[in-house]
């Protein structure tokens, strides 16, 4: 009979207090994972961000400021500059859903120079340039949808008073979920010059690629000194930095999360503990037995700090199990929040997730392991009266 | 089981003294206890509630060191052993039948008699022998698959007392074998006592307040207040001698 054996009985033996305590490390490991996934999720869009040899040119006011789509030509006219497009946020709404996914007015003939990774069919990318009503957009969003090439879709403005109706002219592929639309610029800025939009011709922000990653300080500061006396001063920046705008948003919440995480962590492992002390006082006279027959203290510790253990990392597998399912159903239905797969946004997570429950199997156990060892023989076989 | 010769000293036991300490109080359990065991002798320890029996006991098992004296079983002298050479030196010596059995209820009757030889380095088959033997000499080798909780009293008792000689043990300590049995089981259990004793030359030490089990063993010491009052051979030991 091996030691294993024991324990898994020993487990097994109450098993409605094991069970309750495998669920209470699971469902907090798997908050834990789902919170810190949503913050790595953060990360992996700034690390790759970091391997584009992509910036972002805004005004200096930030979003609220606005850019002339004379900016555009301005940026490509700068050197070592390959590409460069307009790239306003639409925002609308499509039937009931507020948020859909993202919608972009650009420059159809650019937008994929800007983004060579991606990929579409040239006649699709031909009929898209040609077609002032057209979009393209990301596989991900037709699959789920049920959209093919030729649908329309109409999408409800929500910051701008236009509301537009599109026709798939292509779907592209992308290796990340971007979640995204693409249609004409001049589509919408026409339709807000129809509606009286006091704030026409913005480019929004110019996402622009730069032909190597030497020349980006370069570019940077070379569009920066072009429009530093203009009306619209801007304020440029690699797509990584972009994204750590982004990420740093969310600054004290990234702490919190932490915080919050050691806590539960920490509050778990007295739960845990208590119920194993309790799991030890019930077999006092046993151990005593085991130790009378020659059970080593060792031996003794090694099957209560393993029975804790096991019941930690079996709620550790479960919550870290039950937190990726979480974050893959989120990453299917909300791919604008968590645009990446569950491996993309883990990654390393997932072991920390289970070294935690380690941990905690240890912290718990370590208390009523060593009381265990130590208990008197005499004192645990006189209980038996 | 081993049947080597009769007359070699098992357990010496010389000028014991035992006191356990309550706060500031030190209370004597037991006073210049002297006691010599040979092989294959058979002891029964009587006496009132108090009078030091289980303390002589755990002392002769290597549960619990003297306060003075020494305790010498099998050749070690006890007192002068550390918690870890105590532990390993029980697990080779000595086998313990408790009162209420103390079988682990989440283990099969197997299970339970295997759990001393998993300290070995017996293989797998090994173990696998001496298990079913053991279970054989309490003829219990049919209930192998049963739980304790699937046993009667007597069936865990017997159970217990594999778990107790499956090693082999020189030395059987057995504290009121037959207090949580009905008659005819007590029986049964002190038939057995008797059998590991002549047939397999079992060095037995039994705690008990019963005078029908206490008759059974070769030699009866009578304890009160923590000294040894009187010693007594047996009707058995002089049926034996006639």
């Amino acid at each position: 009979m091996k030691t294993f054996k024991y324990i898994w009985r020993n487990i097994r033996r109450n098993p409605i207090r094991s069970l309750l305590t495998i669920l209470s490390v699971g469902f907090s490991l798997a908050l834990m994972t789902v919170l810190y996934g949503f913050l790595a999720s953060q990360e992996t869009w700034k690390n790759g961000a970091a391997q584009a040899n992509r910036i972002v040119v805004m005004n200096i006011q930030g979003f609220s400021g606005a850019l002339p789509i004379s900016a555009v030509d301005d940026v490509r006219a700068t050197q070592s500059v390959a590409a460069a497009v307009p790239f306003a946020w639409f925002g609308g709404s499509y039937q009931d859903e507020q948020m859909p996914f993202a919608q972009f007015a650009t420059d159809p003939n650019s937008v994929f120079d800007v983004w060579p990774e991606y990929s579409i069919p040239p006649g699709e990318l031909t009929a898209f340039k040609t077609n002032r009503q057209g979009c393209v957009l990301d596989r991900r969003i037709a699959a789920r949808r049920g959209w093919k090439v030729g649908d329309r879709v109409q999408l409800k403005g929500a910051i701008y008073p236009f509301d537009l109706d599109l026709e798939i002219s292509g779907i592209f592929d992308s290796p990340k979920n971007t979640d995204s639309l693409y249609f004409h610029w001049n589509y919408l800025n026409e339709g807000l010059k129809q509606q009286s939009y006091p704030n026409i011709d913005n480019a929004g922000t110019i996402f622009a690629r730069i032909s190597s990653s030497d020349s980006i300080p370069t570019v940077i500061k070379s569009i920066d000194d072009k429009f530093g006396s203009s009306d619209t001063p801007t304020r440029s920046q690699t797509e990584a930095a972009f994204a750590q705008m982004f990420v740093d948003m969310l600054g004290n919440v990234q702490v919190l999360i932490r915080n919050i995480g050691l806590a539960v962590v920490f509050s778990l492992s007295l739960v845990t503990a208590n119920s194993m002390a309790m799991a030890i006082r019930e077999r006092v006279t046993e151990i005593a037995v085991l130790k009378a027959i020659g059970f080593p203290r060792s031996r003794v510790l090694f099957m209560v700090l393993g029975e804790a253990c096991t019941i930690s990392m079996l709620g550790g597998f479960l919550g870290v199990g039950m937190g990726c399912l979480f974050l893959q159903g989120m990453n299917r239905l909300l791919p604008q929040f968590f645009p990446f797969t569950v491996m993309e946004m883990l990654g390393p997570w997932i072991s920390y997730g289970l070294i935690a429950a380690a941990l905690l199997g240890l912290i718990s156990g370590i208390v009523p392991a060593i009381r265990a060892a130590q208990m008197s023989v005499i004192d645990g076989l006189r209980r038996i009266a | 089981m081993s049947n080597s010769n009769a007359g070699e000293t098992v357990v010496v036991v010389r000028e014991v003294c035992k006191e356990f300490r309550r706060d500031q109080l030190t209370i004597p359990v037991l006073s210049g206890i002297n006691l010599q065991l040979s092989e294959g002798d058979y002891l029964a320890l009587m006496g009132p509630s108090g009078s030091g029996k289980t303390t002589l006991l755990n002392l002769i098992a290597g549960l619990d060191r003297p306060t003075a004296g020494d305790v010498i079983v099998c050749g070690q002298n006890l007192g002068q052993s550390s918690e870890g050479e105590l532990a390993k030196w029980r697990s080779r010596h000595v086998g313990f039948i408790f009162q209420m059995y103390n079988l682990i209820p989440v283990l099969t009757a197997y299970e339970n008699v295997e759990l001393p030889l998993t300290l070995t380095s017996l293989s797998r088959r090994q173990r696998d022998d001496h298990v079913k033997a053991a279970l054989e000499v309490v003829g219990l080798q049919d209930r192998m698959d049963h739980y304790p909780r699937q046993l009667s009293g007597g069936q865990e008792q017997r159970v217990a007392i594999a778990r107790a000689i499956v090693t082999d043990p020189t030395l059987l300590v057995a504290d009121e074998p037959t207090g949580d049995l009905d008659a005819k089981s007590a029986g049964e259990i002190l038939e057995l006592l008797h059998r590991l004793n002549t047939e397999f030359r079992k060095t037995i030490v039994m705690v008990t307040h019963d005078p029908n089990a206490a008759a059974r063993a070769r030699r009866i010491l009578h304890l009160e207040k923590g000294l040894l009052v009187s010693e007594v051979v047996s009707s058995r030991a002089k049926e034996s001698v006639q």
